[in-house]
This record gives C-alpha cells, structure tokens and sequence, in this order.
C-alpha cells in the first residue's frame, strides 16, 4: 500500500507521449515556491473550500476527532465554523460525508493493483503515442517499496515508465528502482549552497553528489534528463543558470536539458490546507519569469551545454 | 497564396459576418447549423395553388409546380463579384402543404409525448447522401433528358412523380439562366476589372451549365454550389459526398491544360463553402483496396477551410491507411483556428456496418455527409440524425411503476427489468412510426431534388423513400446514455449499497425536484461517474447501449426495415429536458439531459473531463453497426500552445479511431474567451464553435444554448 494524492490522465509534460502520472505523497524538501504544497506530508489531510459548503452539518456529526466546530464571534455575534487542523487524524469521515466537496480529503491508501488498473486503462494511447506512466510526488523515492511495485507492474504491462526526483535521498534508492525505470526526470533548483537552504531547506550537497552520478543509470538502460524550474526572485539569475548548466563534467549528456517556467499555482493550494495570510509568507513573493527572461536563459543555457 | 484571391476570400468573409449580423438582426437567435441562408431581399405574393383545396401543394406534382415558379419568378438571384460562383438561397419552397391531414401519425401522439419523443422522423425529409456524380457527368440538361427518356420508357399511368421531377429541373434550369443574364448585366457596369472578368467568367460557366455537364474545374465546383443551394430550398438538405474525389478528376485536367492554379482552385472551393455548409468528406478508404482516396484536391479543401475560418462541415476520414499529412495539417489548423474539419473514423464505422450483411467495399464507401452521419452516396436511404429514443424517460417511468406495485420489492434487478420494459416500448414506438412514415412520405413529400442524384429512382419512377433506391436502413439515436447511466449508478451505489437513502425518500425527494434536499441532490450527483472508468455508472453505461442497441438491432419493424443504432443528440437535449421530473444523478426537473453518448461535464473523480478517460468510455459503448456515437472533446487553447500538445490531439484521435469510435469533434477554445463571448457575443462575432456534429457561429447561437457549450467548456 501506498499513500498518492492524485492521478492525472492525459498529462502531456511530463515525459515523452501521453501519460498518466501518479503523484505520490510526501516530501523530503520544502521548498518554499512548492506548487504542489498538498504533497509535502505523507499523511492524508483535509483540504477545504469553505465556499462550497452548503450547512448540512454533516461534518461536524461525524469527526471523531470533534475538529469541526461551531463557535459565536464575540464581535459580530455570528455562528462561525472552525476547523481543528490541528487534531485531525486524517481519517476522511467528513470528506466522505460532505457531498458539497467543501472538504476533500487529499491523499488515499491504495494498492499498488489499484492505482495501476487507473494507469493501465489508457494503454493504448501511450502505445499510440509513445507514451506512459509517470510517477512523481512529492518525493515518490520516500515510498521505496510502494514505487517499486508499481514500476514493476508498469514492466509486466509493457509500460514506458518515468519517475520525477528531485534526488534529495541515498542514491542506493535510485539505484533500487532504475532496472524498471525507462527515464528519470531529475529536478535541478539551485545551485549555490547559501541559497538552496535558505529556499529548500538543506544545503543540496546530497543532490549535487547524486547528479554527478547520473551517467552510472545508463547501465540500467535509464534515460536521463534534468530539469530547473525558473523562480523569479529565486534562481532567475544568469549567475545560477550559468552554474546549474556548467554543472561537473561528469554530468554529461542528459536525455535533454530544460529550463521551466515557474508559476504560481501553490498559493491558492496553500489556502485549502489552512495556511493563509503572514503564514504564506514569502511562497507569496516568487514571480513567473517573464518570457523575456526566459529566452536570455535558455541561451545562457544552451551555450554552456554546448 | 495570390493577393487577389487572398483578398477575394476575406472579403467573402467579411460578407458572411455582415449577413450574420442581419440575420440576428431580423430573425433573432438560430440554435443550429448556419445553412449559408442569406436574407435577401425578395418578391412577394407568390400565388396559391389553385389545383388544391386548401391552396398548398402535397405530392411530386403540385410541388413540382411551385418549385418551377418560385425559381423562375419568385427566388431573387443573388452574385457577389468576390465569389467564384453563383447562387444563394434565402427561403425554402413557399406553398407547400408538407404532409396530407389524413396521413399525419395523430394515433402515435400519445405514445410519443409518454416516451418523450421530440424528433420521431416521421416526415422528416433529405437526410441521405446523393451521388453527386450522377450530376456532374449528366449536367442539368442532361438530367432532364433522362427525366424525359425514363418517363417515355416507363409510361406510367399516373405521371405525377416525372411531371414533379421535370418541372423541379425545369426550374433549376430557369434559375440558373436568371444568373447567367445577372451576371452578364453586373459585368457591364463593373469598373474594377479582375470584377469585370470575373463577372463575366460566372456567367460564361453558367451558361455551359446550362447545355452542357460541367467541363472544367470552375463549372463542376459551380454545378456543385448550385446543387447545395437548390438542395437547401427543398427542405434544407446539407449532404454532398466525397468532396475530393468528386472534383479530383476536373482539376487533373485543368492543372495539365495550365488553365488554373492552385490559389485559384483554393478560392473556387472558398465560395462553394460560403455558398453553404454541405457536409462533404476528404480522405477515406477506397472501397476496393483501402489505398487513401485524399489527393491534391483534399489539401486545397482544407486550405480553403483555413483561409475562410467559417463554419464549414467538412470532415477528414480517419482508417488505416489515412494520409498522415493531411492529417497533422488539419489538426495544425484546428489549433490555428480553434475549429476545423471533425474526425470520422473507419475503426467503428466499416467495421459496424458490415454487421448488417453488407461487404467491406461498400462500408467503406459509406461516407461522412451528415453531422454525425454517413451514408452510401446515391444508393441508400438511411434517414439519419432525425430520429431521437430518450434514454432517460424509460427510466422515470420505471421508477414510477415500481414504487407504485406494492406487490414488489424495490431492487435494482425489479428497476432494471421495468426500465428495459420502457425503453422496448419506446423502441417500438419508434420503429412503428417509421413504417409509417416509409408508407406515407412518398406520396406528400418526396425526395425531389436527391431523387435527380441517386442511383434508380429516375430510371424507375419510384421516390428514393417508396423502392427508388436499392439499400434501406433506417436510423435512430439514443440521447442521454450518461444521465440514465449515472442516475442508475447513483441508486445502486447511494441507495442499495450504501443504504445512505430509501428508495421511498429518493423517489419523494425527486418528486419534489429536489427542493430542500441539496444535500441529497449532491450525494447522488457525487459518486464516481460513467467516464471515469470501472465504475457502477460505467457498468450500466454498457448495459443500457447494449440493450438499445440489441431492441432496436435485433427484430426489424413490422414491415420489415432494417435498424440501425447510434447515440447522438444533435442540439435537442435541452428540448428533451425540459419534457423531463428529476433524475437519480442528481439534474433537476427541466435541466438538459446529458449529449450524445459523452459523459457530462466533470465527470472524473476532480470535476475534470480527461479526453482519453473519454475517448475510452465514448469508444466501450458504440452501438456497433456503423452509425455513430460521436466524441465531443473541448480543449483549452493553452495546450494549443505547449509542446506536444498537437501530437497529443493526433495520438488520441488515432487511438479513439482504432479502438472502434466513429467520430470525432473538437473545439479548441480559451476559457477566457468563451466567457467573454458568452457575456458580450458582439465581442467575437467571428468566433465559431462545434456545437456537436455542426459548427456555427457563437453569436448567433441563443443564451441558453450557448450555456450547454460553456458548461462543457468550463468543466476542464
Ligand atoms: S459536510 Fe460539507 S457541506 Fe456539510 S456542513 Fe460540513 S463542510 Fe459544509
Ligand atoms: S479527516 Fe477525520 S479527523 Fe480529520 S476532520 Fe475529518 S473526520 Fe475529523
């Protein structure tokens, strides 16, 4: 079993062809522009949308836990509703009951048969187009055992399988699953050490060390490709992507090199899993590149790879 | 492409937004397809008929009458200096009676209201495919001498059939040679000189037509137009036939001579497209060896859909040996556009239609004519896309005789035996109204104009519908297969699994329409839905095409028609709706039932609509007999923009092909625009939209109808 917070079909980006693609729950970084900010625990938890409640009350009958309550504002005298984030278990019983969707539970325990009869039902258009199976998070290298299985059903299946890392791990853990791996997808962010712990947590000596080790994949039969996302305000220097792309001699010839565009899609996440006002903090601050930025990017890029 | 024709082409354009702009003007809203109609101005008083009781004509004769003098004194002439051609049409046949009292079906009304009927195809007219070489190599006059030939060698006792068809062509004839004089009176007074010539040249060609079949390129696309514009006043007709092949032979020929040129042809079929929007195909199988019919001519089909970005209906036939490149080129100009050519597939349709006895070569001659339809050009009568089973009706009454039997248990095994009890009857209904109207249609309102462009009704004085031509398979649709599906799979899952509801409760909740049970209403609505895949709703999608399709399959009607299923709603859903209480699925009374045999909106577990969980579900229940069950998909235009998304189109239309679909639409749209456009139309008079199988003019379509595409839209 295994804990995933989604499962998209006709993905297109991530990877060759079309693909579904997996998430998997729960993360070892925390990068604080994360666009998938529902991924970072691998526990379920409730999201909410409080616009769509309806007031049927059923979520406050049956929390266990009693996170659903009811309480009158001193000031304005109103019955207001409040959610206990903090006892909640995860268990799901007021997302099940709440047919407004205004709670939604993200994550679900499933099999590793269950997820991949979802995957296997577009077999025939990634067989027509080149396609696959893509499994990304969160972190989908922290639920080891789980990825496993699933890669090694896509394998009986003839599936193209792809897995997104950002290598924050024990390379033995790539290592692990690269004999059932077609392509890793790998996530280059920041180069320089002060940088990277200030936006990500950790000084990103793991990575760096397991993205010089690349090239050992090719044993496997693994394509490789490494990718940056551009955050305004973050890595949108021609110092940083000058660093990343002249990254060391050994990391040579990747599937390909691609720089992303960054977009603000977390902040609104944000909201739902109750962090709001000063809490978003600076995940507020980042800005899309403009495509001006971009284009001078990708050259410098392009002349290092070169 | 040559400045002059590039410039002819916007102009044509430009035209056809101003007319559009009238016609909203004059009449309001036109809820379907555009028709190419132009609101000219025009004679009044055309006369009664004298011959007839009540002044209005019934039957070949008197019809041939009015249509005689309509086109002859009445129908103004209409010559635009930037078209290539002739012709246009602003109204049908005045004066004629449609249907005796005497025949109409009064003692089937009952039955029809019960089953929710709203297009039963009685009386319905056109809606199979003329072989329109039949007219090119004839030529007008060359159609009235076989008129004549076959009325002498026949020597019928009652005459009225030949004396109707010969004044039909009489009146063509007159029409044509009204613009040929239109044109030759305009050429006088033009100053602008590729006008002058132009002018000219259209009256030249028109007289040739008017001796002679068609020649050149110029004169086939003309004999062409005028057949869409003639086929158009007779009750609407909008079938032509394989486009490319029809016209490949002229332009082999003019290419050789040198006498025209690409950009020319481009424009030529430019103003046969403005002329109207005739449902023609390119590309396809050939019928002896599958090699791809798609030639030099398909490309500059397609050229002139691109350059116009009207409405047109053309649609690329997809198979095994399809040409790729033209493919990829359509699909590229989709993406340009934001519409295009739709998709008919041979994976569903060939394969389908040989299962009613009938050989590889002639299914793959069935061609796309229609909105969703095909048929065999000149050689069968199919009445296609004018006959509707409501899906979802069976299912209401079933719940109601249930709940009412005390004597049973509610159960979903009792439910589905009543329901399928309905939708038998209903079936029956239909296919008894059909032998109906095969005995009664004939003699009130014939086939006038298609019967000239098939393969025996001529030769043997019968009309296409009474023995004219040799092959009949008369077709119905089922509309709302995803509200019944997701109503049934709401009951089991709410109801008998989860015990979260009492069948009594439910039933009192939906006679109630819902009201002050929101809740309810969105616990039934909330379950996994047909489309996503696996689910109960899925399971009963299966069920419910396969029933339908095995009742209307299965026996012919009592006079012994063939039947042929598909799953097509054109634009009615909202009609059929409002005729209906609530549904388990959690729609209110009045709302539109679900189109076609496409999931609703959001139907996937985040309220998205994943185009391959739909393609798959689309392509599982195809009745199978070779009509459609068409696949609508709307993409935003972002992944227009992304990397690979063209391909991503490509591959999930191919695959939709092989996996047994029948055809494909597609709508490449922003979000952002169609909101803009649905607040303030005026705002994009030239957007144009798939609305199912036709494609029209979003400004033109009503509020409400235009909601239906905004919600599917919206729901990505
Ligand atoms: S269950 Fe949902 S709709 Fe009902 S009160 Fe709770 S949040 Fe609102
Ligand atoms: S998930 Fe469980 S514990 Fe958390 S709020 Fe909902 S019912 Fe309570």
């Amino acid at each position: 079993m295994g804990t995933i917070f989604n499962i998209q079909r006709f993905s297109i980006h991530d990877g060759p062809g079309i693909r579904t693609t997996v998430f998997l729950k729960g993360c070892n970084n925390r990068c604080l522009w994360c666009h998938n900010p529902e991924s970072l625990i691998i526990k379920p938890q409730i999201q909410t949308y409080l616009n769509k409640c309806i007031g049927c009350g059923q979520c406050f009958e049956v929390c266990p836990e009693g996170c659903h309550v009811l309480f009158i504002d001193d000031e304005t005298k109103e019955t207001k509703r409040m959610f206990k984030r903090e006892k909640c278990t995860g268990c799901g019983k007021c997302a099940d009951s709440c047919f407004a969707n205004a709670l939604v539970l993200c994550g679900e325990e499933m099999s590793a048969q269950k997820v991949m009869e979802e995957v296997l039902m577009d077999k025939p258009y990634y067989e027509q187009s080149g396609g696959g199976v893509t499994f990304s998070g969160g972190e989908p290298l922290l639920q080891l055992a789980f990825l496993k299985e699933l890669l090694t059903i896509s394998r009986e299946n003839g599936i193209h399988t792809a897995v997104q890392t950002a290598l924050n791990m024990d390379f033995s853990r790539v290592v692990e699953v690269a004999p059932y791996v077609d392509l890793f997808m790998c996530d280059f962010k920041i180069f320089d050490r002060d940088l990277h712990k200030k936006y990500i947590g950790n000084d990103g000596e793991k990575i760096r060390e397991n993205l010089k080790r690349l090239p050992e994949l090719k044993e496997y039969g693994c394509e490789y490709v490494v990718r940056t996302p551009v955050i305004g305000g973050v890595n949108d220097t021609e110092e940083e992507i000058k660093n990343i792309a002249d990254f060391p001699e050994e990391f040579v010839h990747p599937a390909y090199y691609e720089l992303m565009p960054y977009h603000n899609m977390g902040l609104s996440k944000l909201e739902t899993l109750g962090v709001e006002g000063e809490d978003i903090g600076e995940a507020a601050l980042f800005t899309t590149p403009s495509e001006e930025k971009m284009n001078t990017l990708k050259e410098i890029s392009n002349i290092i790879k070169k | 492409m040559e400045k002059i024709y590039r410039d002819c082409i916007e102009s044509m354009r430009e035209t056809k937004l101003m007319y559009n702009q009238m016609k909203l003007e004059k009449i309001g809203y036109i809820d379907n397809d555009d028709h190419g109609m132009i609101p000219l101005p025009h004679k009044e008083g055309f006369p009664k008929l004298e011959s007839s009781p009540d002044g209005l004509a019934y039957g070949p004769r008197d019809i041939g009458k009015n249509w005689k003098l309509w086109l002859t004194e009445y129908h103004p002439t209409y010559i635009n200096p930037n078209s290539a051609l002739a012709g246009a049409w602003f109204g049908t046949v005045p004066g004629l009676g449609g249907w005796r009292k005497e025949d109409r079906p009064y003692h089937l009304k009952e039955l029809h209201e019960k089953y929710n009927f709203v297009q039963t195809g009685i009386g319905a007219m056109n809606h199979m495919c003329p072989d329109m070489r039949i007219g090119l190599d004839l030529g007008f006059k060359g159609i009235l001498d076989k008129v004549r030939r076959f009325r002498y060698l026949n020597n019928p006792v009652n005459t009225d059939f030949y004396d109707g068809e010969e004044d039909v062509v009489l009146g063509m004839l007159a029409f044509i040679e009204r613009h040929a004089k239109a044109a030759k009176e305009m050429s006088l007074t033009e100053t602008d000189p590729f006008k002058k010539s132009n002018l000219e040249k259209i009256a030249e060609v028109n007289q040739n037509l008017l001796k002679e079949p068609p020649k050149t390129l110029r004169e086939a696309v003309q004999f062409l137009c005028w057949f869409q514009t003639f086929s158009r006043m007779y009750f609407t007709s909008g079938a032509m036939g394989q486009l490319d092949e029809l016209l490949r032979p002229y332009y082999e020929k003019d290419i050789k001579e040198g006498i025209i040129t690409d950009d020319e042809v481009v424009w030529y079929i430019a103003s046969l497209l403005v002329n109207d929007t005739h449902y023609s195909q390119i590309g396809g199988p050939h019928p002896a060896d599958g090699h791809d019919l798609s030639s030099r001519m398909s490309y500059l089909i397609l050229e002139a859909t691109h350059a116009l970005r009207i409405p047109c209906h053309i649609a690329l036939r997809l198979h095994d040996n399809y040409n790729h490149d033209l493919f990829h080129k359509a699909v590229t100009y989709l993406f340009e556009d934001g519409t295009g050519v739709n998709y008919s597939c041979s994976g569903g349709l060939d394969k389908g239609y040989m299962k009613n006895s009938a050989p590889l070569g002639l299914a793959r001659m069935r061609a796309k004519v229609g909105c969703n339809w095909t048929a065999l050009p000149g050689i069968e009568y199919c009445l296609q896309d004018v006959s509707r089973v409501c899906l979802v009706k069976p299912l209401l009454l079933a719940l109601d005789d249930m709940i009412a039997d005390s004597s049973c248990e509610n159960s979903m095994e009792e439910l589905w035996d009543r329901y399928c009890g309905h939708l038998a009857v209903s079936v029956k209904v239909m296919k008894d109204g059909m032998d109906w109207h095969m005995a009664h249609h004939g003699r009130n309102t014939p086939e006038m104009v298609i019967n000239l462009f098939c393969h025996g009704p001529i030769e043997r004085g019968l009309d296409a519908v009474d023995g004219g031509v040799d092959i009949y398979n008369l077709n119905c649709d089922g509309v709302g297969l995803a509200t019944a599906a997701d109503s049934f799979g709401a009951i089991e899952q709410r109801v008998v699994n989860e015990k979260r509801i009492s069948w009594e409760k439910l039933y009192e909740v939906l006679k109630n329409d819902y009201e002050g049970n929101e809740n309810i209403r969105l616990m039934m609505k909330n379950i996994p839905r047909y489309g996503s895949g696996g689910s109960l709703s899925d399971k009963w999608a299966d069920k419910i095409s396969d029933k339908y399709t095995h009742l209307m399959k299965d026996t012919p009607t009592d006079n012994g028609y063939q039947m042929i299923p598909g799953l097509f709603s054109h634009g009615i859903i909202g009609q059929l709706g409002q005729n209906l209480g609530a549904t388990p699925n959690g729609r209110k009374a009045g709302e539109p039932i679900s189109h076609s045999a496409d999931p609703d909106p959001g139907f996937m577990k985040d309220g998205g609509s994943a185009p391959t969980a739909k393609s798959n579900a689309v392509a599982r229940v195809q009745p199978g007999y070779g009509n459609s069950a068409p696949l609508q998909i709307d993409f935003d235009t972002e992944l227009a923009m992304s990397i690979g998304g063209i391909e991503a189109i490509e591959n999930l239309l191919l695959t939709h092909n092989k996996q047994g679909g029948t055809l494909v639409n597609i709508n490449v749209v922003s979000k952002e625009k169609i909101l803009e456009a649905h607040k303030d139309p005026s705002k994009y008079p030239d957007l144009v939209v798939r609305v199912t199988g036709f494609s029209a003019f979003f400004a033109s379509l009503s509020p409400k109808y235009r909601q239906q595409i905004v919600d599917r839209i919206l729901s990505k």
